[in-house]
């Protein structure tokens, strides 16, 4: 690892026509490290993710710098900006289902990532699809390769989206919201993945939910943001232990942990075996 | 799938029985008595009868009514044991004694005319007016969508008998580009026929690619519109499959149900359109009819385009198992 962030983002804003969305959000993440953006709908963090990847609508204005891997990114023509998006930086959207097409296989899906940045053959990009699916460990890639979107359960439809973020081995992932529209058990499973995948490949990510459970689980650093503005920024632990402001103390206390103590009521039917006789 | 295919096949069969038996009450108690119109200008009461009686109408509904369909699966005879005895093969569909000819063979005759025109309109207004409908979505709010659509809105407005009279005057009468139409085959003289075709080619699809450009419009904004749309240029696709594959292909699915019924409509016959021209086919054929009250020919004519549309939904139902990856699940 170097000392150089591979994303650092600087007083970021970004002001539509008839508001500003984001307001000089600064964070940057370390070569391989994980960047947790928390915030309640509407607090800017998808609008700052979408700015990385150059994928605002032309109307939106940014300002602020934006350097991944110590290139600016802000300012660069659309042309410049399809060449990294997909290749270098890949996204991972919150709703598997309607992100992707449904009148293609997930195989020709994923393999266009490939082929829209590596060229080669149908068949090539294919080969590529089965390994990107083996992967994120879905059973049977290369019968799987073949099947439409609408085939796949919640939780395998996301492993697709991450095999086709992941089959150009991105230097960068951003993941908005990628558990959910998942239930819990298969959230948990795909957190995991995604740890998993990040350790073996050494990418960043930008980590993107509005839920504190999760990203405790997967991120070192948090920007807690509110309004377009940073509340609150620092590790994890610090973010945990100490919050400082007082909106990170709220979305603590509204999120439920698993050791939270509650109170159970007394069972109504007193065991078998252990009644007085 | 072939299930599929055989349950829908006899769905068509129970489906155009039905329209058989409904256009011939229609038309069996609706009408102006067939035989008068026959019989002509030195008419007594007696020849009508004979006339009536030549035709079977003599019958009652349910007797007539079988004639007719047993006539189409093995044929029949008009007036048996007369000495104008007319047999009129399978599959008859009745005979125009006005025109003195089977019916079916008088459609078949002038169905290729009909054809030629329905086919060659509809690539045209299917090119012309997806592609004004992919421009108008991609550049929507600019002067190429206001522009494609107001010339959307004057295509679906002008009556094509206006455009087809101002076209004819315009290129044949004024300018004399064009010779008067006339049908030619394909083979004995393209340009001529080529000369012939383009002007009702054009009239019809002015009038439909304008609709499909309106429909292709609306789809593909919506289309532009779904999530899946971010993931292809998150991708990093290029716009031109960004555009075509990902948003052109999901939107085109309405467009081939209005394709399938507007084409079955059009071999019905283009009614004015062939008119207006003077091309002899189907729709002229039947316009005539109804001015002479050939009855034969205008319940021929409308049992075709009942045909072609109970066809033109299976195919269009198949082409959707081929368009749509969900529906071809459900149909296996």
């Amino acid at each position: 690892m170097t000392d150089k962030p591979m994303l650092q983002v600087v007083d970021l804003t970004i002001a539509f026509p008839t508001a500003a969305v984001v307001d000089q959000v600064s964070f940057e993440i370390p070569q391989g490290g994980t960047m947790g953006l928390v915030g309640e709908s509407g607090s800017g963090k998808s609008m700052t993710s979408l700015a990385v990847m150059g994928l605002l609508p032309r109307e939106a204005r940014t300002t602020g710098r934006i350097s991944f891997m110590d290139e600016e990114l802000l300012g660069r023509s659309d042309r410049q900006m399809r060449r990294l998006r997909g290749d270098r930086m890949a996204m991972i959207f919150q709703d598997p289902l309607s992100s992707l097409n449904p009148y293609y296989t997930v195989g020709f899906q994923i393999a266009e990532a490939y082929r829209a940045h590596r060229g080669g053959s149908r068949r090539a990009g294919l080969r590529r699809a089965v390994e990107a699916m083996d992967r994120v460990k879905i059973v049977d890639a290369d019968k799987r390769v073949n099947h439409y979107p609408h085939q796949f359960s919640g939780g395998m439809r996301q492993r697709v989206m991450i095999a086709m973020a992941l089959v150009c081995e991105p230097e960068l992932i951003i993941a908005d919201e990628p558990t959910t529209a998942l239930d819990v058990t298969v959230q948990a499973q795909i957190l995991e993945l995604l740890a998993e995948v990040q350790q073996s490949t050494g990418a960043g990510m930008l980590f993107i939910t509005h839920d504190l459970a999760v990203v405790s689980q997967v991120s070192d650093r948090i920007t807690v943001m509110r309004h377009g503005r940073t509340v609150e920024q620092g590790t994890a632990e610090q973010i945990f232990s100490r919050p400082s402001n007082d909106y990170t103390r709220q979305l603590l206390a509204a999120t439920p942990r698993l050791d939270d103590q509650v109170d159970l009521p007394e069972p109504i039917l007193t065991p078998v075996g252990s009644e007085d006789s | 799938m072939i299930s599929y295919i055989l349950k829908r096949l006899l769905g068509a069969v129970v489906t155009m029985l039905a329209v058989i038996f409904f256009t011939f009450i229609i038309f069996f108690y609706l009408t102006p008595d067939p035989a008068a119109s026959i019989c002509g200008d030195a008419c007594t009461p007696d020849t009508i009868v004979q006339i009536r009686r030549q035709l079977g109408l003599e019958e009652p509904f349910f007797v007539q009514f079988w004639a007719f369909l047993s006539g189409i699966f093995v044929g029949r005879t008009y007036g048996e044991g007369t000495a104008a005895e007319i047999y009129c093969s399978a599959p008859c569909l009745g005979y125009s004694f006005q025109y003195r000819t089977d019916v079916f063979d008088g459609i078949v005759d002038r169905l290729p005319v009909t054809i030629t025109i329905a086919v060659g309109a509809a690539v045209l207004w299917i090119l012309s007016g997806v592609a004004a409908g992919v421009i108008s979505a991609v550049k929507q709010g600019t002067w190429w969508d206001r522009g494609a659509m107001m010339f959307a809105l004057a295509g679906v407005s002008l009556p094509n008998y206006f455009v087809a009279l101002v076209l004819q005057y315009l290129l044949v009468v004024q300018l004399q580009w064009l010779p008067f139409p006339a049908v030619v085959g394909f083979t004995d003289d393209p340009t001529r026929w080529f000369q012939t075709y383009i002007m009702p080619w054009t009239v019809l699809a002015l009038m439909y690619a304008s609709m499909y450009a309106r429909l292709t419009r609306t789809n593909m904004i919506d289309t532009l519109g779904e999530n899946f749309m971010r993931t292809a240029h998150a991708k990093g696709l290029r716009p031109a499959p960004i555009m075509l594959r990902h948003g052109l292909r999901p939107s085109l699915t309405p467009v081939v149900t209005l394709l399938g019924m507007d084409f079955a409509t059009l071999l019905g016959g283009a009614l004015i359109t062939e008119t207006v021209f003077g091309l002899n086919g189907v729709g002229r054929w039947a316009y005539n009819a109804i001015g002479t009250n050939d009855q034969p020919v205008i319940m021929g004519v409308t049992l075709l385009a009942a045909f072609a549309v109970i066809i033109a939904n299976i195919v269009v139902d198949l082409t959707y198992t081929a368009l749509d990856p969900r529906v071809r699940e459900s149909t296996k």
